[in-house]
């Protein structure tokens, strides 16, 4: 995983999630760095097909993606646009081998299989279009994030999904990375029987874990807030109905009623595009709800590499220790293998000592190599993963400024329809 | 016989008495005192024309009942603002503690130019039941006026009745009322005001303890025999009246109880709103770059749970309470047309009464007595028709009496109610549109407020020592 960054702050990663077509990046000229600078890509056009397949209709949908090379300097720009259809498992597995081939890296998160944190009037169906939509966006801003990862972006099966639309999967396959996963045994082992853990790993994971709980609690409140919100403003509706019946009974003010009460309906209908445009924030924000598993992802992968490593040096220990022990000429302690053996059928003769001496050497300079190269690797995982952790951070920093200016513009707005629906209602008013 | 049958309102018609208060000013030549002009109907019948004027002026109630006629028409639009002359306000709420109970008392304060007053006291204290026995008082008194209605004796949201939020809602109420009366131009003369208003406390304890038992129990039969009475003669005015009332109290009903929805969903907005601030604040802690954005947005979201809070006591002081007063005006009202239409059946069973004596004498002439009991007994059976005939002569004159007062009484009261409820329309006209306007421009600054805290906010997620600028592309 050579880097070819040249420092952290020229990083282009800067995409912008809210727009759904990002178009090639304006500044950096010299340096190519990531996909993104150079090629345009969109997820779009959702559509429902129906597979008749022996057990059951199995529907689902699939959306188009689209690629097409922006800079002329590159390869394949003349080539025009690509295009083909994915579903939500494609996605999937490309993801699963993206994060099984890139340990150190933190893998962006796909969008919610279910509906979560959802409100009285929030779509739940994942065949409801709203839902569609917001997934849409979501497996865009998902693939426009690894485009713009320097080493992601130069994946042959990433672009293969982007562009390649038969085989791919086979291509997945061959590559055989689910070998390379680590089984969930050795994970769970590692996170408990580390020795000399790296605290900043520790610190990542708690990090992890507490992003995921203030994150949860922000979305849980939201919900029931746009729950209490869309009744305020439904209920106000009402007005509209009582000031047309009471209209009927009046002379002066029953012009004004009627008026007054458009603008009650008007309100009360308001809230509908708000609460659509909240969800693009409590969706942004459940992405990084779900970063929080890839940060622990890789904390976990670091574990492992580090088990591996503790077990070999264990490993180096303990073939120098019985080799010491055999130089000595002591006799292995009563409780080990060779110990019971010695006493059931005799001690070794010299011969056959000098023999296991010599194995053991032979075992111990394997081991001495084999540390050597799991603390190198190790060391490099170790440089990786923190590299990219950090690179992460500052795209969180980002994203997030971003998100919550982004909300309280929305709530700007709100507010500016609500004083322009009020000062309405209130010209309305006056004529009574 | 179709005269009789005839209703007060053909007397009110030669009167004029339809115009409406603002031509009256104007037209005061054709105006005709009821009571004076006699009954112009062409009547044959000898009983109506030894009608004795005098005897319809009988008690104290009908004098000052005829006086407000005149008062009444007097009364053109502007009359509040330019004959005012009756100044109350009410203020400083303090507790008394005494041995068997704590109450508060209110100050009422009166200014007026008015002649009565002179050398009066002009500042007194009041407790909520003083004001509860002036106004029944005042209605036993002027059954067919409309008495302004005194705010709730118990709080609905059962708040502790010495808190400062139900005092300074009950003075506002209290308030109310008192200037209601000050602005009536035959109730604010009302002696028991006049008592309520200057008395020194025990003065005012020993007018309270006079009795008026019997008016109480005139103006509640009057007012159960109006409730069952199936109106036939209602004048159209009253109709529509009646009519109306009932609407407006159906609709003031819908919006109380709309408000009320809006208010508890609102509150329940608020408590979610507050426990989300400190989700942020939470955050910013395990936050090193983005915890000025976090606690930015915790302090701004704090702030606005403080102006949706303001929003909500004012909308239920300044909206729901003046609804819910409006609800108990309009069934006082109710009442009051109850009671009119009271009056009217009496006066109808009167009529009908008389109308079948008179049917009666007209077959005595010609009845033949030879069957009849009287001469069963003995006597001379045209000596029988003969006491018969005197005594439905005499029970004629006495109907015919009793008719001309209840006719009397009815016309006044026509006359004061249809005034009271022009007046009360255009104070409600007025209160509907102060209350409705006080809603909107509450909304307006709620949103305003809030609009420049948000405004402040994107300023502060972004302090100034970060380059947060580059590459930050902020979504129209």
């Amino acid at each position: 995983m050579a880097d070819e960054e040249n420092s952290p702050e020229l990083n282009p990663e800067k995409i912008t999630p809210e727009q759904n077509d990002v178009h090639a990046d304006r500044a950096k000229p010299t340096t190519k760095m990531s996909l993104l600078q150079w090629m345009e890509i969109t997820v779009s056009e959702p559509e429902k097909r129906t597979n008749a397949s022996m057990k059951m209709q199995d529907t689902y949908i699939v959306y188009l993606i689209e690629t097409r090379v922006t800079d002329e300097n590159m390869k394949g720009y003349s080539d025009g646009a690509t295009s083909l259809w994915r579903r939500y498992s494609e996605f999937e597995l490309l993801k699963n081998y993206l994060e099984t081939t890139y340990p150190t890296i933190i893998i962006p998160p796909l969008p919610e299989k279910k509906a979560t944190y959802t409100w009285q009037n929030a779509p739940t169906d994942k065949f409801d279009p709203e839902f569609i939509e917001r997934r849409r966006a979501a497996l865009e801003v998902f693939l426009l994030r690894i485009a713009s990862h320097t080493i992601l972006s130069t994946d042959k099966i990433f672009m293969g999904f982007m562009q390649q639309d038969s085989g791919w999967k086979d291509a997945v396959y061959s590559t055989d990375f689910q070998s390379k996963a680590e089984s969930k045994l050795k994970a769970i082992s590692a996170s408990f029987r580390l020795r000399k853990p790296d605290r900043r790993f520790e610190e990542v994971k708690n990090y992890a874990n507490e992003l995921q709980t203030n994150i949860s609690n922000i979305l849980k409140y939201r919900a029931r807030m746009a729950d209490k919100l869309y009744a305020i403003h439904k209920v106000h509706g009402n007005y509209a109905r009582v000031f047309g019946e009471w209209s009927c009974i009046e002379k002066d003010m029953s012009e004004p009623l009627q008026s007054a009460g458009h603008y009650m309906d008007v309100l009360a209908s308001s809230i509908d595009p708000m609460l659509e445009e909240e969800e693009h924030f409590a969706d942004q924000l459940k992405e990084y709800l779900a970063f929080s598993d890839s940060l622990r992802s890789v904390c976990r992968k670091y574990e492992c590499v580090q088990y591996d490593l503790e077990r070999a040096d264990d490993n180096l220990s303990a073939k120098a220790k019985e080799r010491d022990l055999l130089v000595q000429g002591k006799s292995p302690g009563t409780f080990s293998l060779s110990g019971v053996k010695s006493k059931l059928f005799g001690s070794d003769t010299p011969e056959q000592r000098e023999l296991k001496i010599k194995q053991l050497e032979e075992q111990i300079k394997q081991a001495e190599i084999e540390l050597k190269q799991a603390t190198q690797e190790t060391q490099l995982h170790v440089q990786s993963a923190l590299k990219d952790i950090e690179r992460f951070k500052r795209q969180k920093t980002k994203d997030l400024q971003e998100i919550f200016t982004n909300y309280a513009i929305m709530q700007i707005k709100q507010c500016k329809k609500g004083i322009a629906i009020w000062t309405s209602a209130k010209d309305c008013f006056v004529k009574m | 016989m179709a005269e009789e049958t005839a209703t007060p309102h053909s007397v009110k018609d030669d009167a004029e008495l339809d115009s409406s208060p603002t031509k009256a000013a104007d037209e005061n030549v054709k105006f005709r005192d009821p009571l004076l002009s006699g009954f112009d109907r062409e009547s044959d019948d000898d009983g109506m024309e030894s009608l004795d004027l005098n005897a319809s002026i009988k008690s104290d109630q009908t004098v000052s009942r005829s006086s407000s006629l005149i008062a009444n028409f007097k009364l053109d639009e502007d009359a509040d603002a330019e004959t005012k002359d009756l100044f109350i306000v009410v203020d400083d709420p303090e507790k008394h503690t005494s041995t068997l109970e704590s109450y508060i008392t209110f100050r009422v304060q009166t200014k007026t130019n008015r002649s009565e007053f002179d050398g009066a006291e002009l500042s007194v204290r009041r407790r909520y039941n003083d004001f509860l026995w002036l106004r029944q008082r005042l209605e036993e008194t002027y059954c067919t006026h409309l008495v302004p209605p005194l705010p709730a004796k118990h709080s609905l949201k059962r708040l502790d009745r010495f808190s400062p939020e139900f005092l300074r809602v009950r003075e506002g109420a209290l308030q109310k009322f008192l200037t209601r009366l000050a602005d009536h131009p035959v109730l604010s003369f009302d002696k028991n005001l006049f008592v309520f208003l200057t008395a020194k406390a025990w003065e005012f304890q020993a007018h309270k303890k006079q009795g008026s038992g019997i008016f109480s129990r005139v103006t509640d039969s009057l007012h159960n025999m109006g409730a069952s009475y199936m109106m036939k003669n209602r004048p159209p005015e009253f109709v529509v009246m009646h009519e109306y009332i009932q609407t407006f109290g159906e609709k003031l009903g819908v919006m109380d109880r709309i408000s009320q929805r809006i208010l508890k969903e609102s509150t329940e907005y608020l408590t979610e709103l507050t426990e989300w601030a400190p989700c942020f604040m939470l955050w910013a802690n395990s936050e090193d770059k983005l915890k000025a954005s976090l606690l930015a947005m915790s302090k701004n979201i704090e702030e606005c749970c403080k102006e949706l809070k303001d929003m909500i006591d004012s909308t239920e002081d300044d909206f729901a309470q003046p609804l819910k007063e409006y609800i108990l005006y309009t069934e006082s009202v109710k009442g009051v047309l109850r009671r009119r239409d009271a009056m009217q059946m009496e006066y109808d069973m009167i009529v009908e009464e008389l109308a079948k004596k008179k049917e009666e004498r007209e077959q005595i002439k010609t009845s033949d007595q030879t069957y009849s009991i009287g001469a069963f007994l003995g006597k001379d059976p045209e000596d029988v028709k003969e006491t018969k005939r005197e005594k439905l002569e005499q029970q004629l004159v006495d109907l015919t009496q009793q008719m001309d007062m209840l006719n009397d009484r009815l016309v006044v009261a026509n006359a004061d109610l249809k005034a009271d409820m022009e007046r009360w329309h255009i104070n409600k006209q007025r209160d509907m549109k102060e209350i409705f306007l006080n809603m909107a421009e509450r909304n307006i600054q709620y949103y305003e407020r809030c609009l420049e805290k948000w405004e402040n906010t994107v300023r502060d997620i972004h302090p100034r020592n970060e380059n947060a600028e580059d590459g930050i592309i902020v979504s129209s």
